[in-house]
């Protein structure tokens, strides 16, 4: 990578030879391994002549006759300087520098040399992810890297994902970052039927592929991406071929998965004795209570037990329920052993010309949910020409089949989680062996599901890029590059005749098809000076986006047999549709960077984005940013410092947009629909001719440092990112006929800090290195429209809502008070004034306050590398603290027996007796009392600390493989997800259901699929 | 190489010179109309006036949801919920939280199709003259449905003989052209509301044609009216409303009971139906009334109390079944079939009942309608009917079809132990409305 970066610099530098003097030749090898080195600079000193060496090593140079310095210079090494002598055959061993800090990183439209960025950016690289025992590349960031914060909405194979960087910094536009894989901005929205799955568009992408992963936090790194960059950018790099002879690697893993953790329900006897109580309960509160007239307590009880007992009747099925009782444990019967493998193949090498990098990954994963698997298969081609001295051209080219068994949102009666809801005494099947259904299950079955239904989802996808780049003068290239990010997917759904969907119509199939192409269009130029100690750069460009999607589907129904499950054995097609929709992005871009000496740093960026998302007045974004750097450590009061090696001051400010809103969200218009047959016209939406971009303006100071050769290293930054005329959906009064409009109106704040060090504790033969990353993002809503305060949408189920002065998506609801232990009543705060503690039972007098926030205090994440001889051992910590997150599906199943569903085991501990003190109120069968959704006591702390992934691997000696003819062979195993430590009270903490997740409404776990545990064994060869 | 080069030059030229082209970045909508082009012709006139029927077949109005609610709104223990979701499960209880999600729709959903049927009123001169009229007539007709449901499940029940001041919805008479129009509104009274839709509908009952495909016609508009007086207790014009589609000799009772119900295409006694089929489908009664078998989720359990009214030989009283040990009605039976709304039978039984009430027989003597509904469910004609004898036979002929509450209203009667008139038993203004606009004043008790 290091070597193919220089390639790019020194095509940029002019190669004349000067013809006097005498020619010095030699040869170059690698300090560590004996290895030639291709590609090294020797420069004369003070002197613009120079040359590189050759693929062998080798290199020649004419120099004048006496007192010349050769200085041999490669990315990642020591610098040497020779003084030339008598001899003209001068031999070089260059040793790695241990400054990690010489690093070039992936920047917008280019590379930096790391000490010389003025920007936030976080790097993380191909070792520390690679071989991560998961299917896609956000989850193996987790932890890795602060200020950035990944989320699986759950533990289902190829389920979305929430990626946020800084916080989120709109209400109701996009927050996802812009991600671009090699130069290419791809397309990072979740793909999704009408069925509500969302596949996670990063599924597609085979990590071990990946050489590097940038993130860009501040306005400075990531303002050249201007209107959509105002969520932070994520730049994915993937492998390149070096020059030199093939170099064959081979992974394969194979491992098991199993869900985190497990909740505890109602076994069969105490569900019968808990739904008894709870009907005796009743029947005592309604006589209480004159609420259904009875003469007598006896009478109310007699009728309430009447109803428990047929209940229960109806669901023992053909059992006994007074006697010999079926006792299911649903919620095992909903989970399957997850077995997954790995294989990836890759070869990469090259001449000086020409490199090559190939690789082919297949892996198969199974979801610890039954019915639900996932498998890919990858092949990624990467080749670099130098076509002539001054044209080079590149390809990429990443293609992918992605299969996913998919199985229904979290709030379908057919997921199987949802399975925990039925009664234990209900056996799952007949006597006959059939699986029994409603009636006598007290919801749809989802085990029907199993061998009566087939979901398949199918995505082939194309990254790819073609690049040149052509040196106009030796301090001036242009370039040229066009890809796209192309996507087929297609669904398959066949719903046979005994289940939900299909059983009333005699099987039910549909077949959806979506083509998304998301083109790239640029053109660079690009400057690189070197004037003494002034190096100057720039890059200037222009960029056309061009998206385009379209669906469609068929639908149809009436199927002679459950095996023909196409839709030409559909007796009728009964739904078809196909929709367009598409949008532009046409850009211009700078970028000026100088330095002094590499002491005094200076970026400026400019972006004018220009977008078909808004009407004519408004089309233009301009996006600027500036920032300095200080290099302290490079002043000659600390040069050559021993305890010293960096010391970096930067402060980077600007300004980024968000265009991530509907494509049409500015014009009035009216939507199509029909009526008995008859195509219809309806106003969908209010025109806002003024609409125009979100703005986010970010401060950000930062001080980078280094000390003892870097064996403590760090970063910290602190920023302010403040969003100006939010693109919010305004609600309007319902009167007009419209629910909402999307204004711009508004601001939010987004301010933290974040902390990363790294340090080697130990080096040598034992060696232990440990890095740290804490981040703290408080975000506050500032304003909303003229003297709006707050949005709640939330209705009696959803509690997050957008306030001003609060966090985005902060829960809203009744406080929860507790149970009067007087009578076993659930209470609520009244909160009509503060502090009071007046308490009510009436849910519709308990006025609503702010009872808890989604949003984590703070993330961290903690890696600690063990080695000793061929032994190590990796172990990653990652922590979220402070968020909550709603329990809703705990309306359900933890309701003191307001729903026949079974409960929690929790709920045991309902008030029975005057004087009882707990939080649970007295089951009365069928009443409220406590449970309505919308309150406090279904919020749970859902902070964590998890060991994220741990890594145990041993490496063949040197002596051993090369007796097997390979150069390395190293055996591992390794564990993802091992533990997890939290008081969370659902499945598993880290949830945001799939089914209600956006902007606003998340933390939320309504019967989600906890997080998967897997561990795995793993073989790595290299030839 | 060279040549390549100069290719990709000039392809980056072509790009160039394509991206300064402006027009790149004007987009017109694949799937939507912009609104300066869409009413601006007599054909997109007439869409938007089936968009008003499609809007008011949405599942939170004619789709079902407004006359399931009124089942369980008045289910006084003879339906049962069982299903899971809770702004229902609020209804059944009487029990509504301000926030409740069905009330929220109904609320949100109306104002869409008055604003739909405003629009085209607003857009009638550029209709073909001829049609003019028939539009017109619609609009009104749909606007005045949407005002009168409103107005009954938000204000308390119309009062006869007194001024009706307490307070219904607002009513919206102009079209929301451009943000700002409608929004600073404030509750109109109950009186109010019932004036401005005995206007419209009395408008359109003159504008409308005799006959007008699955859609409505004259004698749409003069059930509706009827059902609008009969609610206000003005039985003189509710049964001259309700003579006038009878003797209109247009609509005829079906054979059999059964026949009325679950049907793919609007019967001859169908006065109004709501069109739905597999394409097209908003039938949610099929969804809260319907098991599983049939594309239900079998939410809604007929109780003992409400079987026990039937004679045994009463053919409606076939239309229940048991399925495990719980009582269904099959009416719903139809999940891509059409929800039958008006019907010949509720006309006869509104001018037996007004008849008898005022002692008079305009039209028919009441026993005589009376036994048209009677001996169509297979039972033996009555020599002579009283009162309560009419209004058993309407809540057994049109049980579940969403007038059980509104009965209850009007008869001033209880559901349990609540009065009709109790707060609790209109719904509450949804209070997220009320915090965009604080001028609406929220109904006591919520």
């Amino acid at each position: 990578m290091r070597k193919y970066l220089l390639l790019i610099m020194i095509s940029f530098v002019s190669m004349q030879l000067f013809g006097q003097g005498r020619t010095i030749t030699g040869k170059i090898t690698d300090a560590d391994n004996g290895e030639y080195m291709p590609g090294v600079t020797i420069l004369q000193e003070g002197t613009q002549n120079g040359t590189i060496s050759d693929f062998d090593g080798k290199y020649t140079i004419n120099v004048p006759e006496s007192g010349a310095t050769l200085v041999f210079s490669f990315v990642g090494y020591e610098t040497q300087k020779i003084t030339l002598g008598e001899k003209n055959v001068v031999y070089v061993s260059l040793k790695m520098s241990q400054e990690i800090l010489e690093e070039v990183v992936v920047v917008g439209y280019g590379t930096e040399v790391k000490t010389k960025v003025t920007g936030s950016i976080s790097e993380i690289k191909a070792d520390e992810i690679a071989l991560t025992p998961v299917s896609t590349v956000e989850q193996t960031l987790q932890g890795r890297a602060a200020g950035l914060f990944i989320e699986s909405n759950n533990g289902k194979v190829g389920g979305d994902v929430k990626i946020r960087i800084r916080g989120s910094s709109s209400i109701n536009a996009s927050n996802q970052p812009l991600i671009i894989v090699d130069g290419i901005p791809i397309n990072t929205v979740a793909i999704n039927d009408y069925f509500n799955v969302y596949l996670n568009p990063l599924n597609d992408i085979d990590f071990n592929d990946i050489a590097s992963v940038e993130v860009l936090k501040d306005a400075s790194a990531s303002a050249i991406y201007g209107s959509r960059a105002a969520n932070g950018v994520l730049i994915i790099t993937t492998k390149r071929g070096k020059e030199g002879k093939a170099k064959i690697t081979l992974d394969y893993q194979q491992g098991f998965s199993e869900p985190t953790r497990l909740r505890e329900f109602l076994n069969a006897e105490e569900y019968i004795d808990y739904f008894t109580q709870a009907a005796i309960n009743a029947g005592e509160y309604d006589f209480a209570n004159g609420l259904s007239g009875y003469a007598t307590v006896e009478e109310a009880v007699e009728d309430y037990i009447g109803d428990v007992e047929k209940k229960f009747d109806r669901l023992a099925g053909h059992t006994d329920w007074r006697g010999d009782y079926a006792n299911t444990d649903w919620q095992s019967l909903a989970f399957q052993k997850a077995i997954s493998s790995m294989l990836d193949l890759s070869i990469s090498g090259g001449t000086e010309k020409m490199q090559y990098f190939t690789s082919v990954g297949y892996s198969y994963q199974d979801g610890i949910m039954i019915g639900n698997h996932g498998d890919r298969f990858n092949i990624l081609n990467n080749i670099d020409a130098q076509l002539t001295e001054k044209l080079k051209m590149s390809l990429n080219l990443n293609l992918s089949r992605s299969i996913n068994n998919d199985i229904p949102d979290d709030n379908s009666f057919s997921t199987p989680l949802q399975m925990v809801a039925q009664s234990p005494i209900t056996p799952p099947k007949d006597t006959t062996g059939e699986y029994y259904n409603t009636p006598t299950t007290l919801y749809y079955n989802p085990l029907i599901e199993q061998d009566n239904v087939f979901f398949e989802s199918t995505t082939f996808r194309t990254l790819s890029n073609i690049a040149a780049e052509y040196q106009l003068i030796p301090s001036l290239a242009i370039r040229g590059e066009f890809g796209g990010d192309i996507t087929n997917h297609y669904q398959e759904r066949f719903y046979g005749s005994k289940s939900e969907v299909g059983l009333s119509v005699g099987g039910y199939a549909t077949n959806y098809n979506a083509t998304v192409q998301y083109l790239n269009t640029k053109l660079l130029l690009i400057y690189d000076k070197q004037i003494e100690k002034h190096s100057i750069g720039a890059t200037g460009g222009m960029e056309y986006n061009k998206y385009d999607d379209n669906y469609n589907y068929v639908e149809g129904q009436g199927f002679p047999n459950d095996k023909l499950q196409t839709l030409a054995s559909a007796a009728e097609i009964v739904a078809g549709t196909s929709v367009d929709s598409y949008y532009r992005f046409l850009s211009y871009f700078a970028r000026a960077t100088y330095d002094y000496d590499t002491r005094y740093l200076l970026n400026i960026t400019v972006r004018a984005d220009g977008s078909s998302r808004f009407g004519e007045e408004n089309r233009y974004g301009v996006f600027p940013s500036a920032s300095v750097g200080w290099v302290m450590s490079n002043e000659a009061f600390l040069k050559g410092s021993e305890k010293v090696s960096l010391l970096k001051l930067r402060a980077s400010y600007g300004l980024t947009g968000n265009a991530g809103i509907g494509n049409f969200d500015y014009k009035g218009l009216y939507g199509i629909g029909s009526y008995a047959g008859t195509s219809s016209l309806f106003p969908s939406s209010i025109a806002n001719p003024a609409l125009t971009w979100e703005k986010t303006a970010q401060l950000d100071i930062g001080f980078d440092f280094g000390f003892y050769n870097d064996r403590i290293s760090g970063e910290l930054d602190y920023y302010i990112k403040n969003t100006t005329d939010l693109l919010l959906d305004v609600p309007v009064p319902a009167t007009t006929g419209y629910a909402v409009q999307t204004q711009n109106v508004g601001s939010l704040e987004n301010k933290g800090y974040e902390i990363v060090i790294n340090t080697q504790n130990f080096i040598g033969d034992f060696s232990w290195s440990t890095s740290f990353n804490f981040s703290v993002n408080k975000n506050k809503i500032l304003e909303l429209a003229d003297g709006q305060e707050l949005i709640d949408l939330g209705g009696s189920d959803f509690m997050n809502v957008i306030m001003v002065g609060q966090p985005l998506g902060v829960f809203y609801g009744a406080e929860y008070a507790g149970v009067d232990p007087d009578n076993g009543d659930g209470l609520f705060y009244v909160n009509e004034t503060e502090g009071s503690d007046e308490t009510t039972t009436d849910f519709n007098l308990a006025n609503y306050v702010v009872i808890g926030d989604p949003n984590p205090d703070f993330i961290s994440g903690i890696t600690n590398n063990f080695a000793y001889k061929n032994i190590s051992l990796d172990v990653t910590l990652q922590s979220v603290y402070g968020n909550d997150v709603n329990l809703q599906g705990d309306y359900w199943m933890s309701s003191n027996a307001s729903q026949y569903d079974n409960q929690t085991i929790d709920q045991l501990d309902a008030w029975q007796n005057p004087g009882d003190e707990t939080d649970i109120p007295e089951n009365r069968l069928l009443f409220a009392n406590g449970t309505e959704s919308r309150s406090s006591r279904y919020l749970s702390d859902a902070s964590y600390l998890r060991v994220k992934t741990v890594t145990l691997s041993f490496s063949f000696p040197k002596r051993l493989t090369e007796k097997m003819n390979m150069s390395s062979l190293r055996l591992y195993t390794s564990a993802y997800n091992l533990f997890t430590f939290t008081n969370y009270t659902g499945w598993d903490p880290e949830v945001s259901t799939d089914s209600f997740t956006d902007n606003v409404y998340y933390g939320i776990d309504f019967y989600s699929a906890p997080q998967p545990k897997t561990v795995v064994f793993g073989v790595s060869i290299a030839l | 190489m060279k040549k390549s080069l100069y290719k990709y030059l000039t392809l980056s030229l072509i790009i160039v010179s394509v991206a300064s082209c402006e027009d790149i970045l004007n987009l017109e909508p694949a799937q939507s109309l912009s609104n300066e082009t869409a009413l601006d012709n007599d054909e997109g006139v007439k869409q938007a006036l089936i968009g008003a029927y499609d809007n008011m077949s949405q599942t939170s109005l004619l789709g079902g949801e407004l006359m399931r609610n009124a089942e369980l709104y008045g289910a006084d223990n003879e339906i049962l919920w069982v299903g899971t979701y809770t702004a229902p499960r609020e209804i059944f209880n009487r029990d509504i939280l301000n926030t409740n999600g069905d009330v929220l729709d109904l609320w949100t959903d109306a104002y869409e199709v008055i604003n739909s049927c405003n629009n085209v009123i607003n857009a009638l001169d550029v209709v073909v003259a001829a049609d003019q009229n028939r539009v017109r007539g619609e609009a009104l007709a749909l606007r005045a449905w949407a005002h009168f449901e409103l107005t009954r499940m938000f204000g308390q029940q119309y009062e006869a003989g007194i001024d009706n001041t307490q307070l219904a919805v607002p009513l919206i008479l102009i079209p929301t052209l451009a943000f700002g129009d409608n929004v600073d509104v404030t509750r109109n009274t109950v009186e109010e509301c019932y004036n401005q839709v005995i206007t419209d509908l009395t408008e359109a009952e003159s504008l409308l044609p005799e006959s007008n495909d699955v859609f409505i016609n004259k004698y749409t508009a003069a059930a509706l009216l009827a059902r609008v007086y009969l609610q206000k207790a003005d039985y003189a014009a509710a049964r001259d409303a309700a003579n006038r589609v009878i003797a209109s000799g247009d609509y005829e009772l079906n054979n059999t009971y059964a026949e009325c119900f679950a049907q793919d295409d609007p019967t001859d006694e169908d006065i109004f139906s709501a069109e739905n089929s597999e394409l097209d489908n908003s039938n949610v009664m099929v969804t809260y009334f319907a098991i599983n078998d049939f594309g239900g989720r079998a939410d809604i359990e007929i109780e003992e109390s409400h079987l026990a009214l039937y004679d045994d030989l009463d053919a409606r009283k076939a239309m229940f079944f048991v399925d495990g040990d719980a009582t269904f009605t099959s009416k719903f039976n139809n999940e891509f079939g059409n929800l039958s709304i008006i019907r010949l039978a509720e006309m006869y039984l509104i001018r037996a009942e007004c008849n008898s009430r005022l002692g008079t027989a305009i039209g028919a003597e009441p026993v005589d309608d009376f036994n048209m509904v009677h001996t169509r469910a297979g039972l033996p004609a009555e020599g002579a009917v009283a009162l309560d004898d009419i209004l058993l036979e309407r809540r057994l002929e049109l049980a579940l079809e969403g007038f059980k509450v509104h009965d209850i209203k009007r008869l001033k009667g209880t559901i349990s132990v609540m009065n009709y008139n109790d707060p609790k038993m209109i719904y509450p203004i949804p209070v997220s409305e009320i915090e965009i606009n604080p001028l609406l004043e929220q109904n006591p008790g919520y």
